[in-house]
């Protein structure tokens, strides 16, 4: 096992681009090559009707204000909740020992489950309302922030803490003191990185028809208005980038200064007023979320039904398509970026990359899929190009920031004795930031395992495809069997997937690799 | 004897003060110099001037005759770098690490073999054990080993580029006595190996006086600027407390 490492870890799994892209070549269709040209001549040409630019600046401020609630109410919940789940917390409280074990258990439940899923249900049980959108974020990014702030609150030395307790400090005035310091720099960064995923699901969940651009997107994509689609993929996009530079910043300047904590007691202030305008503005769009939602009588099955849906439907089968449409797709996410900066590391190939990474990042998965069925037939292959996309771009992001952070004395000590520029970019930069890279890989995997289920739909495979199926054809049963599959194999996959970025982050793969 | 290496009219600016004033310095072939001075005196800064690391505000370095920032690689192979951080990469073995002497020679495959650890280590051990690193280390993981220990590697990993060149900065820092005299015999080229030859010229930053008697040269820098640039015979010792007071 000599010759495995990091590096050579993160190049290797590029190769699953090979079977999917022969696969979509086998599947290709010349009907709709055409119109594949039109939509990428489309986006130079992005329509400038005044009423178009108009609705989609409504679009954009429906999407803005929902992904903003639902961010803003889960930092706050999960904050909390991260605290109940915490074991430090119910030390200092001298509360039982099983309480945190508990409630973490409890936690990954509702994040098991992708916010589209969550929409699609709740859709069923309140019917098309405001709050859908918004809870079907708030539910699981409460508890994907209480997993984050619970992790990070454990690191802490419970020793460490009975100094303070010996001052004769209360347990409240011991967690404020204590543990507040250590998470505001994880709110500040965590909480922006949760603030662009919310963007980023608030308009796809538009794409499934809860309104805001993501539905002008899809509205234009099926009557073959290309232009006017560019046009709110752009304005999100850039909306998105933007967004991306301002919380960049705003990390380099606020995370680990003493000024952190004078600004997190302002923010709920500032929070709360946008939280507000947000309400009112959303009110003025018609979508009034503070009407409370008719709730249909839910549909329980009978446990026949129930076992007549396990023997029906191929459950294996598609646990086993899921799995390796997560597999694949990570291969490439992994390999891509890594790949691409070997190759081409010069001054101008990092400003094209990074530039592909940002506008693969804006582009939906969902969206990508619809496209992609435009010239190759539905399967396990779009939608691992599909999800691939996407998170290609966030993964290259990552790896252009560690290299940023690391700095680039070795890179130039390479240089100074005439290393090519690709080898001592391989050496200067890669190899040294490769087991942070994979260990964050690991973690990607994860999302994408929960990702299946939204090009499932479009991509004819695995679990999401028929969950789709079952939502759609009102089988309540299958129904309630697929999620709770769905969930048992999300949950698997966190907690190997925290194994795996721990191997890779602690080192421990040096007992195995060298 | 002819001009290997020459800086002239160099400026480096500060933040608030030049870090390098008015440096002129020619380095003749086969030349041993010693480079002195206090902390913060500009000695690193004059070595990542002259290896082409750094850009000077004004002034050029010529290597050969040659801009160093328009050389092809070739050329600069030709000159290596010993670094006072020493720039080792701490996820590889030592072997590894000497072998990235010479990337610059071979492919980008080399080097990803190089990687997963499938080349002929053989001339990489000879250049180890010529700088003194006992065999048990060679496949080592480096994160574990001690200063000393890791800057041989840095030592190993000059020899393996097989330069004409050398600039090192504070390389005896880390060694105890009987290294620093084994280290300074080997690059003073007193150790015969047939195949492993150290480079003809060298200029090394010291932060020791008493090791001067083994150079040619002794260059003094002081506040950013040459004060001293003498045979070693010529040296005295109001000199040297000129340069340290």
């Amino acid at each position: 096992m000599k010759w495995l490492n990091p590096t050579i870890l993160s190049i290797i799994p590029a190769l699953a681009i090979i079977p999917v892209l022969i696969l979509i070549g086998q599947g290709f269709h010349d009907g709709g090559s055409y119109l594949l040209i039109r939509v990428i001549t489309s986006a130079f040409n992005p329509s400038k009707s005044i009423l178009l630019l108009k609705s989609t600046w409504d679009g954009l401020q429906i999407t803005v204000c929902i992904a903003f609630i639902g961010w803003l109410l889960s930092i706050i919940l999960g904050f909390l909740l991260g605290l109940i789940s915490s074991s430090v917390i119910w030390k200092i409280l001298n509360g039982p020992k099983i309480c945190a074990p508990l409630m973490r258990k409890i936690l990954s439940i509702p994040r098991s489950i992708h916010e589209i899923l969550w929409s699609l249900l709740l859709l069923q049980i309140m019917g098309l309302n405001g709050l859908v959108g918004i809870l079907a974020i708030l539910i699981p990014y409460s508890s994907l922030t209480a997993r984050v702030i619970s992790d990070q609150i454990d690191t802490i030395d419970i020793k460490s803490l009975r100094a303070i307790r010996q001052t004769g400090g209360n347990p409240f005035s011991i967690i404020i003191t204590a543990i507040l310091p250590k998470i505001i720099p994880l709110l500040i960064s965590y909480g922006g990185y949760r603030l662009e995923c919310s963007l980023r699901s608030a308009t796809i969940l538009g794409i499934f028809g809860f309104g805001g651009i993501g539905t002008d997107i899809q509205l234009s994509l099926q009557s073959l208005e290309f232009n006017e689609m560019w046009t709110s993929i752009w304005i999100i996009g850039i909306f998105i980038i933007l967004l991306e530079h301002i919380l960049g910043w705003y990390r380099r300047k606020f995370c680990f200064s003493p000024q952190a904590i004078r600004l997190i007691l302002f923010s709920p202030i500032i929070g709360g007023i946008i939280f507000i305008a947000c309400i009112i503005r959303l009110k003025q769009l018609d979508i009034d979320i503070l009407v409370s939602p008719n709730f249909n009588s839910i549909y329980w099955p009978s446990i026949n039904e129930i076992i007549n849906a396990i023997n029906e439907l191929p459950l294996l089968n598609l646990t086993f398509s899921t799995l390796i449409l997560t597999i694949f797709t990570s291969g490439i996410v992994i390999g891509i970026p890594a790949v691409g900066i070997l190759l081409w590391p010069t001054r101008y190939g990092q400003i094209i990359q990074s530039s592909i990474w940002s506008i693969m990042r804006i582009i939906p998965p969902p969206l990508t899929a619809l496209l992609l069925l435009l010239i190759s037939t539905p399967g396990f292959a779009v939608a691992a190009l599909a999800l691939s996309i996407q998170n290609i771009g966030i993964m290259g992001r990552f790896l252009k920031e560690k290299i940023q952070t690391n700095g680039d004395k070795k890179l130039k000590a390479f240089q100074t004795y005439g290393v090519s520029k690709n080898s001592a970019w391989l050496y200067g930069c890669l190899v040294e930031n490769s087991s942070s890279y994979l260990s964050y890989a690991a973690y990607r995997a994860d999302v994408i395992l929960r990702e299946t289920a939204i090009v499932g739909l479009v991509g004819g495979t695995g679990l999401g495809w028929q969950l789709m199926e079952s939502l759609s054809s009102f089988n309540w049963a299958e129904v309630l069997v697929l999620i709770t599959i769905y969930s048992m194999l999300t949950i698997s996959g966190e907690i190997l997937s925290k194994e795996i970025s721990n191997f890779w982050l602690l080192d421990k793969y040096k007992a195995y690799l060298q | 004897m002819k001009v290997i290496h020459e800086l002239s009219n160099i400026r480096l600016r500060g933040r608030k003060t030049n870090r390098l004033t008015n440096i002129n310095l020619k380095i003749y072939s086969g030349e041993k110099i010693a480079l002195l001075g206090k902390s913060g005196s500009g000695k690193s800064s004059l070595i990542s001037i002259a290896n082409g690391a750094l850009y000077p505000d004004e002034g050029h370095v010529l290597f050969k005759g040659e801009n160093i920032h328009r050389i092809n690689q070739k050329k600069r192979q030709k000159i290596a770098t010993i670094w006072q951080e020493l720039l080792l990469i701490d996820e590889l073995s030592s072997i590894q690490n000497v072998n990235c002497g010479a990337l610059g020679k071979n492919n980008l495959i080399w080097a990803i073999r190089n990687l997963t650890g499938t080349l002929n280590p053989h001339f990489s051990s000879l250049c180890l054990l010529a700088a003194g690193l006992p065999a048990v280390y060679h496949n080592a993981n480096i994160k574990l080993l001690s200063g000393g220990q890791r800057q041989r590697i840095a030592i190993a990993r000059m020899l393996r580029q097989e330069a004409e060149l050398l600039l090192a900065d504070e390389p005896f820092s880390n060694l105890d006595p009987t290294l620093v005299k084994q280290t300074l015999n080997l690059l003073q080229s007193r150790t015969l190996n047939e195949k492993v030859s150290p480079p003809k010229t060298i200029l090394v930053s010291l932060h020791r006086p008493d090791l001067i008697k083994s150079f040619d040269r002794i260059i003094g820098l002081r506040e950013g600027k040459i004060i001293i640039n003498k045979s070693v015979n010529e040296i005295n010792e109001l000199d040297i407390n000129y340069l340290y007071s």
